[in-house]
């Protein structure tokens, strides 16, 4: 096996290189939007599993980000529990979501179950908005905590209350995201994930519960949302029910198509793209859903792949031997 | 000894029989092909034996267990392969990860050993890509291995899709055509490979047009017209059958 990293690798350590220098020649509002990046990032990636591997287009995933969000303050809040007790619990919350609205939505196919997370992500958020006994309603809640100091081997306490610190705890998050799914996706689970997003009634003929898988997929994806709706909550502590807004499914699903669907770095291309680009035109908020409305259309027009899937096809012709999916997994 | 039992089997679509009062048995270690014109439903008792459609009436009864109403995937856990009569491989994936996808039914590495890459997920990855290779061997597609499935000619697809199935390890293989949209030159090797899978111990249910084929590898036929059995035997005795005749050429004339 070659030692040569590859384009891939490079590639990584490129973005990786950015995203931690960067914050430390800009200014605090530049981190504070790298930092959201990050956030969407999260919620991209774990959209991709589920839609660019597992081939189930979910609109929904706003809602997950709104329970991991609203969850995580409510354990912190009314519960009293500290950080990490109210981020696995959070996680742990938007991911049982995700399995109980799956095991009826993956029951159904195509624009049916489309139509059945949008509803979902619709009653999320008007639930959110009228139980103001339990979520505040239009107000929101307050108080959510910024992670506990870590105590440092050498002494110190590395503490978040700064942003920048914040800023890395959600790269942190970030990385380990796309690294479990980068794992699952070229494991030989993720190989029936992609079986199924080809041709489910061949994955089905084949032994392959398809439900199980979707449900597993499914399940997966509402809990890393989960995480950055945690992650969120904890940066800004204050949350509104914005947060569960459901046209931000939408939102997420055309940074998935501009940064590529089915590819690994896609989901974050597209959401840096899609969020850096209007923030570094200075557009007015009102204008940018047309910005973005207009840049999907162009991508689904002449790039339907995304930038993840141009490079795919770039790639090889840079000497790269093609390589099955799980050769790919022995060198990474 | 008798493998699959078809009893009293029935499929209804709205006013339509596509599948009437049908009963036959599978022995051990058999090929069997399933014959008839176009129309006779035997496209659509594959489709019922593996679950694909939901039986109105009558029992499927494999390997001594019961069944009838399995999904697709339960049936594949039970032993029952399948290939489809149009072509269907994942396109996009390489020969070798069709194989490896194949093998999905016998899994074991759960979630957190594929994100871990524990030792034991990776002698799995391991195994299940050895016995991969040696299907591949066995198919005649080894030199192909890593080329993608989409692009190969119409005769390896068809040798990939029995890959795929012989993959999931089957009992009782059911081949929907497998000659079908072939070149007639290459029909010579797919018939060889459906006897090579039967020497080897597996059970085959073969649904053919080309009679010829039918008649010289076939231990035992079934003839199909409207949904039900008109006649069965070995191939001469189905070839004088006065109805076989009569399905295929229509009445003789009296007078």
């Amino acid at each position: 096996m070659k030692h040569i990293a590859s384009p891939h690798a490079a590639g990584w350590l490129l973005a990786l290189a950015v995203a931690v220098l960067l914050p430390l020649f800009v200014g605090g509002y530049l981190t504070s939007i790298l930092l959201l990046i990050a956030i969407y990032s999260i919620v991209a990636v774990s959209l991709n599993l589920l839609y660019g591997y597992t081939g189930q287009l979910s609109l929904g995933h706003s809602a997950f980000l709104g329970i991991g969000a609203y969850a995580f303050t409510l354990i912190c809040v009314k519960l009293h529990l500290g950080f990490w007790p109210a981020f696995f619990g959070a996680t742990a919350i938007s991911g049982l979501f995700g399995f109980l609205i799956g095991i009826p939505a993956l029951k159904l196919r195509g624009p049916y179950f489309i139509l059945v997370t949008l509803g979902f992500a619709a009653i999320v958020g008007v639930i959110i908005l009228a139980w103001t006994g339990l979520t505040g309603g239009a107000n929101g809640l307050a108080g959510a905590p910024r992670p506990n100091p870590i105590p440092l081997p050498w002494g110190g306490r590395l503490a978040f209350d700064s942003l920048l610190n914040m800023y890395y705890f959600t790269l942190f998050f970030l990385m380990v995201i796309v690294f479990v799914c980068r794992r699952l996706v070229y494991s030989l689970i993720g190989r029936t994930f992609v079986a199924i997003s080809h041709n489910e009634n061949l994955a089905e003929s084949l032994g392959i519960d398809t439900m199980r898988k979707k449900l597993l997929s499914f399940t997966i994806s509402a809990t890393f949302s989960g995480v950055a709706g945690a992650l969120f909550a904890s940066y800004n502590t204050v949350i509104s029910p914005d947060i569960a807004y459901y046209a931000r499914g939408m939102d997420l699903l055309s940074y998935l198509i501009v940064g590529g669907a089915g590819t690994m770095a896609g989901p974050v291309i597209g959401t840096f793209v899609m969020m850096a680009i209007p923030e570094g035109l200075q557009i007015v908020p009102t204008l940018r859903t047309l910005i973005n409305g207009v840049i999907l259309l162009v991508f689904l027009i002449f790039l339907p792949t995304g930038i993840g899937g141009g490079f795919k096809t770039l790639l090889p012709r840079l000497g790269r031997s093609s390589k099955s999916g799980m050769e790919r997994n022995g060198v990474a | 000894m008798a493998l699959l039992e078809v009893s009293h089997l029935e499929k209804t679509f709205g006013g339509l029989t596509a599948v009437n009062d049908l009963s036959f048995t599978v022995n051990q270690g058999q090929l069997v092909s399933i014959i008839g014109p176009n129309g006779a439903g035997k496209s659509t008792l594959f489709n019922l034996l593996t679950g694909a459609y939901r039986a109105t009436t009558g029992k499927v009864v494999f390997d001594g267990q019961d069944i009838t109403g399995c999904k697709p995937y339960q049936s594949a856990r039970h032993g029952i392969g399948r290939t489809f009569q149009s072509t269907t491989v994942f396109g996009n994936e390489s020969v070798i990860d069709n194989v490896i996808i194949g093998q999905s039914l016998h899994l074991k590495t759960g979630v957190w050993g594929a994100v871990m890459r524990t030792g034991k997920a990776r002698r799995e990855q391991e195994k299940v890509r050895e016995k991969a290779h040696s299907i591949l061997d066995f198919v005649g597609l080894a030199d192909v291995a890593t080329r993608a499935a989409g692009g190969l000619t119409e005769e390896a697809q068809k040798r990939l899709s029995i890959a795929m199935v012989l993959a999931t390890n089957p009992k009782l293989l059911l081949l929907d055509e497998p000659t079908g949209g072939v070149n007639l030159e290459e029909i010579g090797g797919l018939i060889e490979l459906t006897k090579k899978i039967r020497q080897s111990g597996i059970t085959v249910c073969l649904i053919e047009h080309k009679m010829r084929m039918v008649m010289s590898i076939s231990d035992h036929i079934i003839v199909l017209n409207y949904g039900t059995n008109i006649a069965e035997g070995t191939a001469p005795e189905v070839a004088n059958n006065e109805q076989v005749i009569e399905a295929y050429l229509g009445a003789r004339r009296v007078a």
